[in-house]
């Protein structure tokens, strides 16, 4: 009884992790040009690759909101959303380190900066949402049976 | 701590009247990512069959050519709703019309539709302009009436078919084959021809100007003498 905050913390975890996941994963899926270019600016893959990557992430990111949501294999979908985040951190760092003139792209909007300048606060912010959301994928794979999931609880966590 | 999640490992609790809810949910999560995988999978590739308009060739990435005999190839990716496009035509478009009707220069137009709903409806328009040899004029109108976008965001609908076609015939088309192309759509499929290709050209932005393969600067873009100096140093005067 006394751990049930534990639960709602997992519900809003979920919550917040799903959401974000979700909304990056619509803004993105909504407009393609603009997603398979996100990818692309950041240098990592060759073109074909990162198209096909690009049309694929958006949906990848919507599937894991929509089980962290629901609460179906929390704890198998904070690990891969977990995995997703180190590799956006990475990816934003090495643009970062390579100076290269991007905006995220996370949330849509992505491509070469404006001015075809580089922003080190547009790096620093997404690195620091990333590492919280990070934070968040950690506690749910702790504790992944929260309230109003449709994972069979087990005992520790009720 | 330890104790209870060691406990947990071997005594799940169950709930029998859940299991056929969870899997109708996972099935419908799995049909959802599929599909959309699928769509934009097949969506996004260029059609080899959709109409495309006069002095459009493959080779060129279903860019309106003009001059296509020219030395000096300038490619241009704009979207007629970005509004860095209209900056670098307030700053350029009366030199590169100048540059395209003297005939010194292969112009190949590459309009985008990613920036607003109604990009495509623009481009298509454009394209049905071009039709009627009036592509330079209705480019250079398109962009004189971008709205402010202070006014209307970059990312909301501003333009119908309507007043594409008021915009066709304010510089000059008379044609009724004009208005039946907007109307029509019948060069939206080409959009999407011209997104995919600049997706495998690597074009990560607009304004995108490449000169003979080389893709300028953005600040060049912006600059009216660094422009110019780009195509006088081509031997362009």
């Amino acid at each position: 009884m006394k751990e049930s905050w534990k639960s709602w913390l997992t519900l809003l975890g979920r919550l917040l992790l799903g959401g974000v996941l979700l909304a990056a994963g619509y803004l993105k899926a909504k407009n393609p040009t603009e997603a398979t270019a996100s990818v692309r600016v950041y240098k990592l893959l060759p073109v074909g690759a990162a198209n096909i990557f690009g049309y694929c992430l958006p949906w990848i990111e919507i599937g894991l909101a929509l089980l962290l949501i629901v609460g179906i294999w929390v704890r198998q979908v904070s690990v891969l959303s977990g995995a997703l985040m180190v590799l956006f951190i990475f990816a934003v760092g090495q643009a970062w380190a390579r100076k290269l003139a991007i905006n995220c792209g996370c949330f849509g909007n992505g491509g070469v900066s404006a001015d075809g300048k580089v922003h080190p606060g547009v790096y620093l912010t997404e690195i620091l949402r990333d590492i919280g959301l990070t934070v968040v994928a950690g506690y749910l794979y702790r504790f992944p049976h929260g309230k109003l999931g449709l994972d069979k609880a087990e005992v520790s966590d009720i | 701590m330890a104790d209870k999640k060691k406990k947990s490992k071997h005594q799940p609790v169950k709930k029998q009247g859940d299991a056929f809810t969870r899997y109708l949910v996972i099935g419908m999560i799995a049909l959802i990512v599929l599909a959309g995988v699928g769509a934009a999978l097949a969506k996004n590739h260029s059609n080899s069959h959709a109409p495309v308009p006069a002095s459009v060739s493959k080779a060129d990435g279903y860019g309106i050519s003009l001059n296509p005999t020219a030395k000096v190839k300038v490619d241009m990716f704009e979207d007629f709703r970005c509004p860095n496009c209209k900056n670098f035509e307030a700053v350029n478009n009366t030199y590169v019309n100048q540059l395209v009707r003297e005939g010194k220069i292969n112009a190949v137009y590459h309009p985008m539709s990613f920036i607003a709903p109604d990009s495509a409806i623009a481009a298509a328009a454009a394209a049905c302009a071009a039709d009627q040899g009036k592509f330079l004029e209705m480019h250079t109108a398109l962009y004189a009436n971008q709205p402010d976008s202070s006014v209307t965001p970059e990312n909301t609908a501003y333009w119908t078919n309507a007043q594409l076609i008021l915009l066709g015939h304010s510089v000059g088309i008379t044609s009724k084959t004009f208005d039946t192309c907007v109307n029509s759509g019948k060069y939206i499929p080409w959009t999407k021809n011209i997104a995919a290709d600049a997706a495998a050209r690597n074009i990560n932005g607009t304004p995108t100007v490449i000169v003979n393969g080389k893709t300028l600067p953005l600040a060049t873009d912006y600059d009216a003498k660094a422009f110019t100096k780009v195509f006088t140093d081509l031997g362009i005067k």
